[in-house]
């Protein structure tokens, strides 16, 4: 970042590179919806490219950018900018099934079908966190982000992060507790 | 060890020890100690199940003019004019917070506009109106008596 402060376009581009899928990603599942998720992450990173002259290098740049990334999804959830709509299953890409999910032989309709309820129980009880607990999760889970760093994005002590994070899983243990892993049938 | 369970310090263990970020040396310590405690052992259990459910959702990838889209917007910002890109700026700022601080002002402020009224005001037009009546009472009486004085002139064994 601090190259790009100096005006090294190349090096905004190779940033882009490394932390588009990360941030999409992270506000498409704060946001649950695609299309509002691909302009708010490019939102992200145009901040990111309008506020390089006055970079300061205080915090990591990935903690700097979903910083900027949480900010702007939780903008748009209090806004109520996307209506929430979710998508209807067979409408949605990410019905696809994971790799890891399917054996070696393509999966059944039975099995396609399973997986997709058990997707859309894990978006509704995503969904049905508050806010700072459901961008505590999604960093935690999926970002792998270290207390502090999610402590830095969201304004608050580290041990405030884990009691965030302790009564969201255990919100998430009673909606989704019932999902053994063998669920797949 | 003390019970991860019971002490608000300790929580991060739990959590950690089941998304497999504890080192080897802490996990077989609190693994020794699930051994023994039984709600640490089945909220190990639960945990693991939902972190299980949570790597069901993957999402689709990102669109491949992600980028190209993203070039164009930033040409755009760089060649428009600074209200355009104030109002792009202002777009994606959160104005809800602000209404009701602003709500709070205009009811101070209107309260202490009814509380202290302005002194030097104009007269109202109904005291103008009464201030010009007595002003032509008193020209009119200083007439009569003008009048008397001739009349007392003209005749003056009456």
């Amino acid at each position: 970042m601090l190259r790009v402060k100096d005006g090294d376009e190349d090096s905004f581009r190779v940033l882009l590179e490394k932390h588009r899928n990360p941030v999409v990603h992270f506000v498409y599942r704060m946001v649950q919806d695609r299309a509002v998720s691909e302009e708010l992450a490019q939102e992200v990173f145009l901040r990111v490219y309008r506020s390089r002259a006055t970079y300061e290098p205080t915090a990591r740049f990935t903690t700097w950018l979903f910083r900027i990334a949480t900010h702007v999804a939780l903008n748009s959830l209090r806004d109520g900018r996307n209506e929430r709509r979710h998508e209807r299953l067979d409408d949605t890409r990410d019905g696809e099934m994971p790799a890891r999910e399917v054996s070696d032989k393509l999966p059944s309709a039975e099995q396609r079908l399973v997986y997709q309820v058990r997707l859309q129980e894990v978006r509704d009880a995503i969904a049905l966190l508050p806010e700072k607990q459901r961008a505590a999760v999604l960093m935690h889970k999926y970002e792998e982000m270290e207390y502090s760093q999610i402590a830095t994005v969201l304004e608050c002590s580290e041990s405030a992060v884990k009691s965030l994070l302790f009564r969201a899983y255990e919100s998430l243990r009673a909606r989704l507790g019932h999902m053994s892993k063998g669920g797949l049938g | 060890m003390n019970c991860p369970s019971r002490t608000q310090e300790n929580l991060g263990i739990l959590l950690d020890y089941v998304a497999g970020r504890l080192d080897s040396v802490n996990a077989a310590s609190f693994e020794a100690h699930m051994a023994t405690c039984p709600e640490c052992a089945e909220f190990g259990r639960r945990q693991a199940m939902v972190w299980d459910a949570l790597d069901v959702w993957e999402p689709a990838p990102v669109s491949l003019d992600f980028n190209r889209r993203l070039w164009q917007r930033i040409d755009v910002m760089e060649s428009a004019p600074w209200y355009r890109r104030l109002a792009d700026f202002m777009r994606f700022t959160s104005w809800k917070p602000a209404i009701p601080l602003t709500a709070a002002a205009l009811v101070i402020a209107a309260g202490f506009l009814f509380d202290h009224p302005a002194r030097d005001t104009a007269p109202s037009a109904p005291t103008a109106s009464m201030q010009q009546t007595e002003v032509d009472q008193v020209q009119q009486t200083l007439d009569d008596i003008q009048l008397l004085h001739q009349f007392d002139a003209t005749n003056p064994g009456s």
